[in-house]
């Protein structure tokens, strides 16, 4: 890509902007080219219904537990689909449960190594960036997650799409049950509602879409997250999940 | 038979002398030393970067001696030593402080622009068959969150933070200049007059041909970099008594 290469390895020096520092190479490169060829009965998918709501006191991330073989089978009933991967902020796995695991050790370290080498965490914007950058370009296929977090700049909730596309919002929901899971909170959402009431909003979303999308269910996880950092809980019963 | 030792870690490449000095990368320094100063300085509302071209010949055009680039629009650079050698490493820059907005839709901090390019450099000190960069640059910027920056880049590819600072021939005296008059808290034009107060220090006659000197400023309002024209240039110099006219 640049004309600068390192007098030492003769590899570029400077980097490419759509691959992980880290990971390239060892953790799934080249996995998009196989994976069309591979069998789809057999990838692990979480199908999924995964809700991200902003307020202005942080975000609320919810997500069902339910991951399954071609959406027939419940392959797991205790998938922690919600992820930290920075001091404020979560990422929801959604899609092929391999490529969203790498995405996450993935994101998670780059963002690592960007605070401890600029002595600050990186922006959710900048992290939203990165991300959709390494979907589009990197070695992950078949996610659409979201990225969820606080940062000087407020509550930010990402879609991030299977192409590499990043869209901010409100709120989002991704994977095989968002339909039943955006109907619930249509109408229902106010930027200026309280965490409590947040939480109660997507912990119903994911419990409508448990209900009738045979890809989600068995529970929910709960993200929340403001500038205090990050507090991740998991229910096998939706009610217990909800705000007392 | 000292010398004669030591020409073995003097030439070829940049390994350890026995008494724990790196050859290459001092002559490099003293490359530097042979090109005329440039000068960073570091107020409240920005940095000031003031630079001396050397006119050799009354023919040459002197908007073709470029010592002052623009890395990104809140980022230049001054540079002393070897034009080549500069514009490699502004170029180096320049890509960094793109690949910094294509990963993550950021402007590049002043400090991570200036230990990407440090880090570029020293690599050029311990490999073989390559010399070090006889270049030294002044990096001023502003922050994304308005801070004003200045870092230096050293041959042997350490990074240094300063307040002001001069690099280039007849840095001693001119550092020296800098540490007696440097006062925090100055404003951008108070900045651009000690920049060209200094950069006089190195005049016989202590006047500066606006002409004969470049000025660029990134200041904490805009966060965008300036270059003044000669004419902006020239009244700064006739308000310092810089100019060589004399007042009636």
């Amino acid at each position: 890509m640049s004309r600068f290469t390192d007098p030492l390895t003769g590899a570029d020096a400077v980097g490419d902007p759509t691959a992980p520092e880290l990971t390239d190479g060892i953790d799934g490169a080249g996995e998009s080219a196989t994976a069309s060829a591979r069998d789809e009965e057999a990838v692990n998918k979480t199908g999924t219904t995964t809700v991200g709501i902003a307020t202005e006191e942080g975000v609320v991330v919810a997500t069902d537990m339910r991951a399954s073989l071609g959406g027939r089978f419940v392959s797991n009933k205790s998938v922690q689909k919600v992820e930290q991967i920075h001091p404020t902020g979560v990422l929801t796995l959604v899609g092929s449960v391999g490529g969203a695991q790498s995405f996450i050790r993935t994101l998670r370290s780059e963002a690592d190594l960007y605070e401890v080498r600029k002595g600050e965490p990186m922006s959710i914007h900048g992290l939203s960036t990165l991300a959709g950058n390494f979907a589009r370009g990197g070695p992950f296929f078949a996610i659409n997650p979201i990225l969820a977090g606080v940062d000087e700049e407020g509550s930010h909730v990402y879609s991030i799409d299977p192409a590499g596309g990043v869209m901010a919002d409100d709120y989002t929901v991704t994977g095989s049950g968002m339909q039943l899971a955006y109907g619930t909170i249509e109408g229902a959402y106010d930027r200026e509602m309280s965490m409590a009431e947040a939480r109660d909003l997507a912990v119903r979303a994911v419990e409508a879409a448990s209900e009738r999308d045979t890809g989600s269910g068995n529970g929910v996880y709960v993200a929340e997250v403001t500038d205090e950092g990050v507090d991740i809980e998991g229910f096998d019963d939706t009610a217990a999940a909800l705000a007392e | 038979m000292q010398d004669q030792n030591q020409q073995a870690y003097d030439r070829g490449m940049t390994i350890f002398s026995p008494d724990g000095r790196l050859y290459q990368v001092e002559y490099a320094r003293e490359a530097i030393k042979r090109g005329t100063a440039s000068v960073g300085v570091r107020t409240a509302d920005g940095v000031v970067l003031a630079a001396d071209r050397q006119v050799r010949s009354p023919l040459i055009e002197e908007q073709s001696i470029e010592k002052l680039h623009r890395i990104d629009d809140h980022i230049a650079v001054a540079s002393a030593g070897h034009v080549a050698d500069a514009r490699q490493l502004v170029d180096f820059a320049r890509e960094q402080a793109q690949v910094n907005r294509l990963r993550y839709d950021e402007p590049i901090g002043v400090e991570s622009l200036a230990k990407e390019v440090t880090d570029y450099i020293q690599r050029y000190t311990q490999s073989g068959g390559v010399r070090p960069f006889g270049v030294a640059l002044a990096i001023g910027g502003v922050d994304p969150d308005g801070t004003p920056k200045l870092f230096e880049t050293d041959p042997s590819g350490t990074p240094y933070e300063w307040q002001a600072t001069a690099i280039g021939g007849n840095r001693e005296s001119l550092m020296g200049f800098l540490e007696d008059e440097y006062r925090p808290g100055r404003d951008l034009d108070s900045g651009i007059a000690l920049a060209l107060e200094t950069l006089a220090e190195s005049d016989e006659d202590g006047e500066i041909d606006p002409e004969a000197v470049e000025v660029t400023v990134v200041d904490t309002e805009t966060h965008r970099v300036r270059s003044l024209d000669a004419e902006t240039i020239g009244s700064h110099l006739a308000e310092l008594d810089l100019d060589g006219e004399t007042d009636e």
